[in-house]
């Protein structure tokens, strides 16, 4: 961390910075008015998100029989789902849509925001049309795209037989092959407007005489994203990176709606699971155990966040 | 001589009417009614016409102010004339469905004004799923002249949707129901799907009924409808209609693969090779599987084929089902599963995207030309006419074409039985320690018992269903269905081959997911169809025992 001394430090900031007291109760009774000004919002969060957590995790060490009350059963709802096979198949679904649909969305998102942001004629008509899927729902994408791929009369096959290229339709979506994939395209096609956003704004904080000398000093264009302006983006990437992996982890509507989980559970991901579960099964206390696990990865996930987020704080002091 | 009979026992409320009266005789003369009415429909002959409306406006006065002397002669007429306004079920045929339709008047005040006073103050709150954007006019109209009907009777109760009464969509009405009955903000009536109920039945939710409360007897609804009202040999809910499927062909295609159209597959190994021929003779698809995880419409339509094979998820088709062992490990099981392996792998006759697909996608296909046959509501046929109607240019022709050519018959028979899905809806009451609202009883008993009394739960049912009561099928609203809506009387024949899904709060679970992915496992061939058929008994034995981990 570094240090800040009034010799270093220059304005009134880190001169106040420097006389805050050490007592935590001192500075906390200081700041009453922000923890004031921040209290509502706090004590709606516990009702609405502190108190379900508390209440899964509760749940998540009993049995929860439809008839009957819910009976105490220790860890076994945890051992029961980290021993199960499926659990590991369902786990690897999850990764397979979650790595990947990050790496694609990724890919194509920084590389439409290095392509918008130059100048051309028609720049605002490509960015718009660049933004129509993400602002598209989560549910009409699904359905539109299951017309799309549909086995017995996909546009996709209509078109491929039409013009002579296959004899039948193409089976994507009830093949335990191609179902993933599918939804993987249609997620990534969803998203990448989103890192397309992020990436544009940290582009446009990439100093322009730091091109422009990397220019003179001969550097291809690969050599000045790699140098110069790659560099630049590291938080933003940081950043871009964690938010698209933990909403794919929580992605819901697309699997649900386009294959119910299926064929034969290829499809079935974390988040889809732990709905079955629940509101399908009925089966809450291994359902709260499963959100549990999963609270567990969001929250490493969000640590890492916060910290991308915030590394530039100790050093801004 | 309908005079006469008016004055027979029949419940309060009930009416033959003349046309009724000959019908009768013509049963009876075939042995179906009792000998009682046989001999009251022999004087008629010599008695004058009676106008059936005046009698019952004289039959009224005298029920609503003696109802204790109408009691007492009930109890004192033979019992042969109690059957004279029963439904006889075991002559269900379309046939006997045509032939008791308009035979009675039915008169919902008067039936309800000797459960709750017609005067009654009080206030209930009720749920049920209403119309939505894709119900038809019909489906709109009733329910708003339903509730018309209702204030108009009850003023003292006035209910209507937004001022105590929620309307729900099928897809959100379960999980609202539970959200509200966990946070004891339940309805206190609540009309739900018949899968429904026994969850909260078997979570102490709901009141015990006991049908006389109501004016009903056991004898007015099928027992299967019943039997899904039970809980531990209690019951708690009253069926407020009755939903049978039938099978929905296409004569053009059969034609078109040689087949004879006026011959539809009786048996479901017939559905195989019939299925096989069209998709080889026609290019089209055979047999309107489906077969996707999660969704209500896979076990609608697989367990007819499950059933008629002989298997079951547990016992549910036996006669006296236990619900503790899975039959899915019967060779009857297996020979159903292998009959869809058969279709979907083997002949590849059934559209592909059956593991993803609802029903919507068969319809949509069969309206295109593009399927033989399916297994359907009766209200599809309108829904197609409707579909035919609104396309344009070739389209339009080819719907009309597939529309002048739709057959309905029967669900195909298999070697144990022929078999459909008793679905339909029963409605509740919700203990007041989970309402939100004191529950008021006589208020709760009239809405149940306009509800559920023939003339509603016939116009409640309009569309795609069947009347919960029996003598829902005597009155001229039935008789008026069965004229407007063509087949209908097909699809309600197949209502004593009804097999209800296991009552038992697990069924959703056990319909909804592991019977579709047992099915899924054999269609993808990521099991053979003895381990899907094992693994599923297993699962399902697990479920109901409580002994599932995850």
């Amino acid at each position: 961390m570094a240090v800040t001394t009034p010799q270093q430090a220059t304005g009134q900031v880190a001169i106040r910075a420097s006389r805050e007291p050490r007592n935590v109760f001192v500075r906390m009774y200081r700041q009453w008015a922000d923890y004031a000004y921040i209290f509502p919002a706090l004590f709606a969060m516990f009702f609405v998100i502190a108190y379900p957590i508390a209440y899964t995790i509760y749940l998540s060490f009993y049995s929860t029989p439809t008839a009957g009350d819910n009976v105490w059963n220790g860890l076994t709802n945890y051992t029961s789902i980290i021993t199960a096979e499926r659990f590991w198949m369902i786990t690897q679904n999850t990764m397979y849509w979650t790595i990947v649909s990050t790496i694609l969305a990724f890919i194509i998102g920084t590389g439409a925001a290095l392509i918008a942001q130059r100048e051309f004629i028609g720049r605002g008509l490509v960015r718009g049309i660049f933004l129509i899927p993400w602002v598209i729902s989560h549910v009409a994408t699904a359905y539109i795209w299951v017309w799309i791929f549909h086995s017995d009369y996909g546009l996709v096959s209509g078109m491929l037989m039409d013009l002579g290229i296959i004899s039948s339709p193409l089976v994507i979506l009830d093949s335990t092959t191609w179902a993933m994939p599918a939804l993987i395209l249609v997620n990534v096609w969803k998203d990448f407007p989103f890192i397309m956003i992020m990436m544009l704004a940290g582009l446009q904080t990439v100093p322009d005489h730091l091109i422009r000398a990397a220019k003179m000093d001969g550097a291809s264009t690969w050599q000045q994203f790699r140098h110069v302006t790659l560099p630049h983006l590291k938080g933003v990437i940081i950043i871009t990176l964690l938010l698209t992996i933990v909403m794919n982890l929580n992605h819901f509507t697309l699997p649900w709606i386009m294959t119910g989980g299926g064929p034969a559970s290829t499809t079935h991901i974390w988040i889809t699971e732990v709905y079955a579960l629940a509101f399908r099964s009925l089966r809450f206390g291994i359902a709260s155990a499963f959100s549990v696990v999963l609270f567990i990865i969001m929250m490493s996930m969000a640590y890492f966040y916060v910290k991308a987020m915030t590394a530039g704080d100790d050093r801004r002091r | 001589m309908a005079e006469e009979l008016n004055k027979l026992n029949l419940p309060l409320g009930y009416r033959m009417n003349r046309r009724s009266v000959l019908r009768a005789a013509g049963l009876a003369t075939a042995g179906i009614a009792g000998a009682s009415l046989l001999a009251a429909c022999e004087t008629d002959d010599d008695e004058p016409d009676v106008g059936a409306a005046e009698t019952d406006d004289d039959e009224d006065e005298e029920d609503v102010e003696e109802p204790e002397e109408d009691e007492e002669e009930e109890e004192e007429e033979p019992d042969d004339d109690a059957e004279d306004m029963t439904v006889d079920v075991s002559q269900w045929s379309p046939e006997y469905i045509q032939e008791i339709a308009g035979t009675m008047d039915f008169d919902t005040a008067e039936f309800c004004s000797n459960i709750v006073p017609l005067d009654y103050e009080g206030s209930v709150t009720f749920s049920y799923i209403g119309p939505t954007e894709a119900s038809p006019q019909v489906t709109w109209d009733y329910d708003e002249e339903f509730w018309e009907a209702w204030n108009e009777t009850y003023p003292g109760i006035p209910l209507s949707v937004g001022e105590g009464v929620q309307s729900h969509t099928y897809g959100d009405m379960l999980d609202q129901i539970r959200t509200a009955a966990f946070g004891n903000a339940a309805p206190n009536v609540a009309r739900l799907p018949i899968l429904w109920g026994v969850e909260f039945a078997a979570r102490d939710m709901l009141e015990e009924i006991n049908l006389a409360d109501f004016g009903f007897s056991e004898d007015d609804f099928w027992p299967g409808a019943l039997q899904s009202c039970m809980w531990e040999g209690k019951l708690y809910g009253i069926p407020t209609n009755n939903e049978t499927m039938a099978l929905i062909y296409n004569k053009q295609l059969f034609e078109d693969a040689g087949l004879d159209p006026e011959d539809p597959p009786a048996t479901w190994d017939e559905v195989v090779e019939y299925s096989r021929i069209i998709s080889e003779e026609t290019g089209a698809h055979g047999f309107g599987m489906v077969a996707r995880v999660n969704h209500g419409n896979t076990p609608f339509r697989f367990m007819p084929t499950l059933w008629a094979y002989g298997g079951s998820a547990l016992d549910e088709a036996e006669d006296d089902p236990q619900y503790q062992e899975s039959l899915l490990r019967s060779d009857g099981a297996k020979a159903a599963l292998q009959a869809y392996h058969d279709m979907y792998v083997r002949d590849q006759s059934v559209p592909t995207g059956a593991l993803t697909n609802d029903n919507t996608a068969n319809t949509d296909l069969f309206i295109g030309g593009q399927l033989g046959m399916y297994i359907g509501h009766p209200a599809e046929y309108a829904s197609m006419v409707d579909r035919a109607e609104q396309a344009t240019g070739e389209e339009a022709e080819l719907a009309q074409e597939v529309v002048d050519n739709i057959g309905y018959t029967l669900i195909p028979e298999g070697p144990a039985r022929r078999a459909v899905v008793f679905g339909g809806s029963n409605i509740h009451i919700f203990k007041e320690e989970y309402s939100d609202h004191e529950l008021d009883w006589d208020a709760a008993r009239a809405i149940i018992a306009f509800q559920c009394a023939p003339e509603w739960s016939t116009k409640l049912a309009w569309a795609g269903s069947n009347p919960g009561h029996l003598q829902g099928f005597r009155t001229h609203w039935m008789e008026q269905r069965l004229e407007e809506i063509d087949f209908l009387e097909v699809a309600s024949a197949m209502l004593p081959f009804g097999i209800p899904f296991p009552v038992i709060p697990e069924a959703t679970e056990i319909m909804n997911i592991t019977i579709p992915e047992m099915l899924q496992n054999v269609l993808t061939e990521q099991m053979s169809v003895d381990d899907a058929a094992e693994q599923a008994a297993d699962e399902i034995e697990d479920i109901v025992a409580g002994r599932s981990g995850y």
